[in-house]
Protein backbone atom coordinates (compact mmCIF):
# COMPACT_ATOMS: atom_id res chain seq x y z
CA UNK A 1 0.00 0.00 0.00
CA UNK A 2 1.61 3.41 -0.78
CA UNK A 3 2.60 5.09 1.90
CA UNK A 4 0.22 8.38 1.54
CA UNK A 5 -2.88 5.96 0.97
CA UNK A 6 -2.20 4.50 4.71
CA UNK A 7 -1.26 7.50 6.48
CA UNK A 8 -4.99 8.80 5.56
CA UNK A 9 -6.22 5.53 6.33
CA UNK A 10 -4.23 5.96 9.81
CA UNK A 11 -5.82 9.48 10.01
CA UNK A 12 -9.08 8.01 9.43
CA UNK A 13 -9.03 5.05 11.83
CA UNK A 14 -7.68 5.88 15.10
CA UNK A 15 -9.43 9.04 15.76
CA UNK A 16 -12.67 6.39 14.88
CA UNK A 17 -11.35 3.78 16.71
CA UNK A 18 -10.33 6.21 19.91
CA UNK A 19 -14.34 7.88 20.12
CA UNK A 20 -15.52 4.38 19.39
CA UNK A 21 -14.02 2.80 22.26
CA UNK A 22 -15.00 5.15 24.20
CA UNK A 23 -18.69 5.99 23.39
CA UNK A 24 -18.50 1.63 23.98
CA UNK A 25 -16.70 2.53 27.42
CA UNK A 26 -18.92 4.95 28.38
CA UNK A 27 -21.96 2.58 28.04
CA UNK A 28 -20.28 0.00 29.86
CA UNK A 29 -19.81 2.51 32.58
CA UNK A 30 -23.32 3.29 32.58
CA UNK A 31 -24.25 -0.13 32.78
CA UNK A 32 -21.79 -0.78 35.80
CA UNK A 33 -20.83 2.17 37.51
CA UNK A 34 -17.54 0.79 39.33
CA UNK A 35 -14.34 3.18 39.49
CA UNK A 36 -12.78 0.24 37.71
CA UNK A 37 -14.25 0.21 34.75
CA UNK A 38 -14.12 4.08 34.32
CA UNK A 39 -13.80 5.02 30.73
CA UNK A 40 -10.51 6.69 31.54
CA UNK A 41 -8.89 3.03 32.56
CA UNK A 42 -10.89 0.49 30.29
CA UNK A 43 -10.96 3.02 26.83
CA UNK A 44 -6.78 3.00 26.77
CA UNK A 45 -6.44 -0.42 27.68
CA UNK A 46 -8.96 -1.54 24.55
CA UNK A 47 -6.34 1.09 22.34
CA UNK A 48 -3.17 0.06 23.84
CA UNK A 49 -4.35 -3.65 22.67
CA UNK A 50 -5.04 -3.06 19.91
CA UNK A 51 -2.08 -0.60 18.79
CA UNK A 52 0.29 -3.37 19.99
CA UNK A 53 -1.77 -5.79 17.61
CA UNK A 54 -1.35 -3.71 14.57
CA UNK A 55 2.60 -2.88 15.76
CA UNK A 56 1.64 0.63 15.29
CA UNK A 57 4.00 3.12 17.43
CA UNK A 58 2.91 6.58 20.11
CA UNK A 59 3.99 8.65 17.81
CA UNK A 60 1.94 6.88 14.98
CA UNK A 61 -1.28 7.59 16.70
CA UNK A 62 -0.72 10.57 18.81
CA UNK A 63 -0.03 12.10 15.32
CA UNK A 64 -3.68 11.82 13.76
CA UNK A 65 -5.69 12.24 17.29
CA UNK A 66 -3.23 15.01 19.24
CA UNK A 67 -6.46 17.28 18.26
CA UNK A 68 -8.38 15.23 20.33
CA UNK A 69 -6.44 16.23 23.32
CA UNK A 70 -5.74 19.93 21.96
CA UNK A 71 -9.65 19.73 22.60
CA UNK A 72 -8.74 19.96 26.21
CA UNK A 73 -7.96 23.47 25.65
CA UNK A 74 -11.46 24.91 24.52
CA UNK A 75 -13.18 22.91 27.31
CA UNK A 76 -11.28 24.43 29.56
CA UNK A 77 -12.53 27.77 28.42
CA UNK A 78 -16.16 25.64 29.14
CA UNK A 79 -15.28 25.81 32.65
CA UNK A 80 -16.35 29.48 32.56
CA UNK A 81 -19.46 28.74 32.51
CA UNK A 82 -20.02 26.50 35.36
CA UNK A 83 -17.61 28.41 37.89
CA UNK A 84 -19.89 31.55 36.72
CA UNK A 85 -22.74 29.98 37.75
CA UNK A 86 -21.72 29.61 41.36
CA UNK A 87 -20.18 32.57 41.56
CA UNK A 88 -22.51 33.25 44.88
CA UNK A 89 -20.77 30.36 46.80
CA UNK A 90 -17.80 31.03 45.53
CA UNK A 91 -17.81 35.06 46.24
CA UNK A 92 -19.39 33.48 50.12
CA UNK A 93 -16.74 31.06 50.82
CA UNK A 94 -13.11 31.93 48.96
CA UNK A 95 -11.80 31.82 51.99
CA UNK A 96 -12.37 28.33 52.77
CA UNK A 97 -11.08 27.53 48.99
CA UNK A 98 -7.87 29.17 49.37
CA UNK A 99 -7.10 27.57 52.32
CA UNK A 100 -7.10 24.12 50.41
CA UNK A 101 -5.90 25.12 47.60
CA UNK A 102 -2.42 26.10 49.58
CA UNK A 103 -2.49 23.22 52.08
CA UNK A 104 -3.15 21.11 49.37
CA UNK A 105 -0.20 21.71 46.91
CA UNK A 106 1.87 21.84 49.86
CA UNK A 107 0.95 18.37 50.57
CA UNK A 108 0.83 17.26 46.81
CA UNK A 109 4.54 18.63 46.80
CA UNK A 110 6.05 17.21 49.81
CA UNK A 111 4.04 13.87 49.68
CA UNK A 112 5.77 13.34 46.34
CA UNK A 113 9.24 14.16 47.40
CA UNK A 114 8.78 12.40 50.85
CA UNK A 115 7.15 8.81 48.92
CA UNK A 116 9.35 9.32 45.88
CA UNK A 117 12.78 9.28 48.47
CA UNK A 118 11.51 6.80 50.50
CA UNK A 119 10.94 4.23 47.41
CA UNK A 120 14.56 5.71 46.51
CA UNK A 121 13.23 7.48 43.35
CA UNK A 122 15.72 10.31 42.89
CA UNK A 123 16.84 13.05 39.72
CA UNK A 124 14.70 14.16 37.53
CA UNK A 125 11.98 11.26 37.80
CA UNK A 126 11.31 12.60 41.51
CA UNK A 127 10.81 15.73 40.16
CA UNK A 128 8.54 14.83 36.98
CA UNK A 129 6.49 13.26 39.58
CA UNK A 130 6.23 16.63 42.37
CA UNK A 131 4.48 18.39 39.73
CA UNK A 132 1.76 15.86 38.70
CA UNK A 133 -0.83 17.02 40.98
CA UNK A 134 -1.57 19.95 38.40
CA UNK A 135 -3.81 19.48 35.13
CA UNK A 136 -1.29 18.61 32.23
CA UNK A 137 -0.34 22.26 30.65
CA UNK A 138 0.34 23.70 34.21
CA UNK A 139 2.08 20.71 35.13
CA UNK A 140 3.84 20.66 31.99
CA UNK A 141 5.41 24.15 33.03
CA UNK A 142 6.21 23.25 36.19
CA UNK A 143 7.95 20.29 35.67
CA UNK A 144 10.21 22.26 33.32
CA UNK A 145 10.57 24.89 35.59
CA UNK A 146 11.90 23.01 38.59
CA UNK A 147 13.77 20.63 36.46
CA UNK A 148 11.74 17.55 35.35
CA UNK A 149 10.82 15.88 32.14
CA UNK A 150 7.23 17.62 30.57
CA UNK A 151 6.75 14.38 29.10
CA UNK A 152 6.91 12.38 31.99
CA UNK A 153 5.47 14.69 33.39
CA UNK A 154 2.41 14.48 31.59
CA UNK A 155 1.97 10.73 31.77
CA UNK A 156 2.43 10.59 35.75
CA UNK A 157 -0.59 13.52 35.39
CA UNK A 158 -2.78 11.06 33.16
CA UNK A 159 -2.09 8.03 35.63
CA UNK A 160 -3.14 10.55 38.82
CA UNK A 161 -6.14 11.56 37.12
CA UNK A 162 -7.48 8.15 36.52
CA UNK A 163 -6.30 6.54 39.76
CA UNK A 164 -7.60 9.78 41.95
CA UNK A 165 -10.76 9.82 40.22
CA UNK A 166 -12.05 6.39 41.83
CA UNK A 167 -10.23 7.09 45.15
CA UNK A 168 -12.32 9.67 45.34
CA UNK A 169 -14.97 7.80 45.56
CA UNK A 170 -14.19 5.54 47.88
CA UNK A 171 -12.79 8.61 50.15
CA UNK A 172 -16.13 9.85 49.90
CA UNK A 173 -17.74 7.28 51.45
CA UNK A 174 -15.86 7.53 54.48
CA UNK A 175 -14.83 11.31 54.92
CA UNK A 176 -17.19 13.11 56.70
CA UNK A 177 -17.70 15.72 54.75
CA UNK A 178 -20.34 18.00 54.71
CA UNK A 179 -19.90 20.35 52.32
CA UNK A 180 -20.43 19.70 48.31
CA UNK A 181 -17.18 22.25 48.16
CA UNK A 182 -15.16 20.21 50.16
CA UNK A 183 -15.99 17.42 47.88
CA UNK A 184 -15.75 19.22 44.66
CA UNK A 185 -12.22 20.48 45.87
CA UNK A 186 -10.69 16.44 46.40
CA UNK A 187 -11.55 15.67 43.33
CA UNK A 188 -10.23 19.05 41.57
CA UNK A 189 -7.03 18.85 43.95
CA UNK A 190 -6.37 15.45 43.75
CA UNK A 191 -7.33 14.24 40.10
CA UNK A 192 -7.75 17.35 38.42
CA UNK A 193 -9.20 17.04 34.81
CA UNK A 194 -10.50 13.31 34.92
CA UNK A 195 -11.31 14.42 39.03
CA UNK A 196 -13.19 16.85 37.04
CA UNK A 197 -15.22 14.96 35.43
CA UNK A 198 -16.27 12.65 38.00
CA UNK A 199 -17.39 15.74 40.41
CA UNK A 200 -19.35 16.91 37.33
CA UNK A 201 -21.28 13.88 37.35
CA UNK A 202 -22.04 14.08 41.14
CA UNK A 203 -23.28 17.10 40.83
CA UNK A 204 -23.07 20.66 39.36
CA UNK A 205 -21.84 22.53 42.25
CA UNK A 206 -18.69 19.64 42.93
CA UNK A 207 -18.21 19.75 39.30
CA UNK A 208 -17.96 23.71 39.15
CA UNK A 209 -15.80 24.15 42.41
CA UNK A 210 -13.78 21.07 41.09
CA UNK A 211 -12.60 23.03 37.93
CA UNK A 212 -12.12 26.25 39.93
CA UNK A 213 -9.98 24.17 42.25
CA UNK A 214 -8.13 22.86 39.47
CA UNK A 215 -7.87 26.18 37.76
CA UNK A 216 -5.88 28.15 40.89
CA UNK A 217 -3.78 25.15 41.95
CA UNK A 218 -2.05 25.17 38.03
CA UNK A 219 -2.20 29.15 38.65
CA UNK A 220 -0.55 29.43 42.23
CA UNK A 221 2.12 26.54 41.65
CA UNK A 222 3.02 28.14 37.54
CA UNK A 223 3.24 31.32 39.70
CA UNK A 224 5.50 29.11 42.82
CA UNK A 225 7.28 27.03 40.61
CA UNK A 226 10.66 29.28 39.93
CA UNK A 227 10.77 30.23 44.03
CA UNK A 228 10.80 26.49 44.00
CA UNK A 229 13.06 25.63 41.47
CA UNK A 230 15.66 27.79 43.69
CA UNK A 231 15.01 25.53 46.83
CA UNK A 232 15.04 22.34 45.27
CA UNK A 233 18.79 23.21 44.03
CA UNK B 1 -30.72 43.92 6.52
CA UNK B 2 -29.89 46.48 9.17
CA UNK B 3 -26.91 46.13 11.46
CA UNK B 4 -29.15 45.26 14.68
CA UNK B 5 -31.56 42.79 12.54
CA UNK B 6 -28.37 40.98 11.90
CA UNK B 7 -27.15 41.18 15.49
CA UNK B 8 -30.18 39.74 16.45
CA UNK B 9 -30.22 36.90 14.06
CA UNK B 10 -26.14 36.08 15.19
CA UNK B 11 -27.80 36.10 18.88
CA UNK B 12 -30.69 33.67 17.88
CA UNK B 13 -28.08 31.69 16.17
CA UNK B 14 -25.97 31.49 19.18
CA UNK B 15 -28.66 30.73 21.31
CA UNK B 16 -29.70 27.60 19.92
CA UNK B 17 -26.27 25.99 17.94
CA UNK B 18 -24.13 24.00 20.28
CA UNK B 19 -22.10 23.56 17.53
CA UNK B 20 -21.57 27.36 16.98
CA UNK B 21 -20.91 27.75 20.50
CA UNK B 22 -18.29 25.22 20.14
CA UNK B 23 -16.24 26.98 17.49
CA UNK B 24 -17.29 30.20 19.55
CA UNK B 25 -15.06 28.37 22.78
CA UNK B 26 -12.27 27.02 20.40
CA UNK B 27 -11.85 30.59 19.12
CA UNK B 28 -11.53 31.87 22.71
CA UNK B 29 -9.00 29.59 23.76
CA UNK B 30 -6.94 30.41 19.97
CA UNK B 31 -7.17 34.20 21.46
CA UNK B 32 -5.66 33.07 24.69
CA UNK B 33 -2.87 31.25 22.84
CA UNK B 34 -2.13 33.68 20.81
CA UNK B 35 -1.81 36.19 23.69
CA UNK B 36 0.39 33.82 25.86
CA UNK B 37 2.81 33.79 23.05
CA UNK B 38 2.33 37.40 22.40
CA UNK B 39 3.53 38.31 25.89
CA UNK B 40 5.53 35.44 26.03
CA UNK B 41 3.17 34.49 29.86
CA UNK B 42 4.10 31.02 31.64
CA UNK B 43 0.30 30.21 31.81
CA UNK B 44 -1.95 28.18 29.22
CA UNK B 45 -3.85 29.79 26.88
CA UNK B 46 -7.14 28.05 27.26
CA UNK B 47 -6.80 29.71 31.38
CA UNK B 48 -6.91 33.13 29.97
CA UNK B 49 -9.59 32.20 27.71
CA UNK B 50 -11.66 31.11 30.90
CA UNK B 51 -11.16 34.40 32.06
CA UNK B 52 -11.54 36.53 29.44
CA UNK B 53 -15.16 34.50 29.32
CA UNK B 54 -15.79 34.81 33.14
CA UNK B 55 -15.21 39.06 32.23
CA UNK B 56 -17.76 38.96 29.73
CA UNK B 57 -20.02 37.51 31.88
CA UNK B 58 -19.66 39.36 34.61
CA UNK B 59 -19.72 42.74 32.98
CA UNK B 60 -23.10 41.25 30.54
CA UNK B 61 -21.17 41.95 27.34
CA UNK B 62 -21.74 37.85 26.71
CA UNK B 63 -25.10 36.26 27.69
CA UNK B 64 -24.50 32.87 29.45
CA UNK B 65 -27.10 31.06 27.31
CA UNK B 66 -24.96 31.80 24.24
CA UNK B 67 -22.41 29.23 25.45
CA UNK B 68 -24.32 27.03 28.09
CA UNK B 69 -25.41 24.08 25.48
CA UNK B 70 -21.71 24.62 23.81
CA UNK B 71 -19.82 24.47 27.45
CA UNK B 72 -21.76 21.33 28.65
CA UNK B 73 -21.09 19.27 25.57
CA UNK B 74 -17.25 19.85 25.74
CA UNK B 75 -17.15 19.14 29.94
CA UNK B 76 -19.43 16.21 29.42
CA UNK B 77 -17.17 14.34 26.85
CA UNK B 78 -13.82 15.88 28.75
CA UNK B 79 -12.49 12.50 29.42
CA UNK B 80 -12.41 11.13 25.68
CA UNK B 81 -9.73 14.10 25.30
CA UNK B 82 -7.18 12.75 28.16
CA UNK B 83 -7.65 8.87 26.34
CA UNK B 84 -5.18 9.60 23.54
CA UNK B 85 -2.41 10.71 25.78
CA UNK B 86 -2.74 7.90 28.40
CA UNK B 87 -1.03 6.08 25.16
CA UNK B 88 2.24 7.56 25.49
CA UNK B 89 2.90 4.23 27.78
CA UNK B 90 3.41 2.69 24.47
CA UNK B 91 6.80 4.51 24.63
CA UNK B 92 7.65 4.12 28.16
CA UNK B 93 8.15 0.42 28.19
CA UNK B 94 11.18 0.55 31.57
CA UNK B 95 7.98 1.64 33.83
CA UNK B 96 6.33 -1.81 33.37
CA UNK B 97 8.67 -3.32 36.05
CA UNK B 98 9.56 -2.79 39.25
CA UNK B 99 10.29 0.95 38.54
CA UNK B 100 6.63 1.58 37.34
CA UNK B 101 5.51 -0.31 40.29
CA UNK B 102 7.12 2.07 42.61
CA UNK B 103 5.97 5.07 40.57
CA UNK B 104 2.29 3.64 40.87
CA UNK B 105 2.82 3.25 44.65
CA UNK B 106 4.38 7.03 44.69
CA UNK B 107 1.36 8.30 42.87
CA UNK B 108 -1.74 6.20 44.90
CA UNK B 109 0.10 7.61 48.43
CA UNK B 110 0.41 10.56 47.37
CA UNK B 111 -2.97 11.01 45.72
CA UNK B 112 -4.47 9.63 48.73
CA UNK B 113 -2.75 11.88 51.04
CA UNK B 114 -3.69 15.15 49.01
CA UNK B 115 -7.47 14.20 48.93
CA UNK B 116 -8.01 13.63 52.65
CA UNK B 117 -5.94 16.75 53.57
CA UNK B 118 -7.52 19.09 50.71
CA UNK B 119 -10.90 17.67 51.30
CA UNK B 120 -11.05 18.25 55.09
CA UNK B 121 -9.32 21.78 55.11
CA UNK B 122 -12.20 22.94 52.71
CA UNK B 123 -14.44 21.38 55.15
CA UNK B 124 -13.45 22.76 58.18
CA UNK B 125 -12.66 25.92 56.97
CA UNK B 126 -16.52 25.72 55.43
CA UNK B 127 -17.96 24.81 58.96
CA UNK B 128 -15.96 27.38 61.03
CA UNK B 129 -17.25 29.74 58.28
CA UNK B 130 -20.44 29.15 58.79
CA UNK B 131 -20.68 28.60 62.59
CA UNK B 132 -19.30 31.99 62.45
CA UNK B 133 -21.82 33.61 59.91
CA UNK B 134 -24.14 31.96 61.92
CA UNK B 135 -23.50 34.22 65.17
CA UNK B 136 -22.55 36.79 63.34
CA UNK B 137 -26.52 37.15 62.55
CA UNK B 138 -27.57 36.05 65.52
CA UNK B 139 -26.28 39.03 66.95
CA UNK B 140 -27.55 41.23 64.86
Amino acid sequence: MPAAIETLLASIFWPAATIGVYLAARQVYRRWPSPWLSPLLVAPVVLIALALLLKQSYAQYIHVTHWLVAMLGPATVAFAVPIYEQRATIRRYWPALAFGVVVGSATAMVSAWGLASLLSIDGTLRLSLMARSFSTPFAMTVSKDIGGVPDLTAIFVVVTGVLGAALGDLLMGFLPLKSAMARGALFGMGAHGAGVARANEIGREEGSIASLVMVLVGLVNVLFAPLLSILLR
Amino acid sequence: MSTRQITLSVRRMMHVSAVMQIALLILIWQAGEAIVHLLDLPVPGSVIGLFFVLVLLGTGRINIVSLRSGAKFLLAEMLLFFIPAVLAVLDHREFLGLLGLKIFAVILFGATTVMIVTALAVDISYRLMMRFGESHARGH
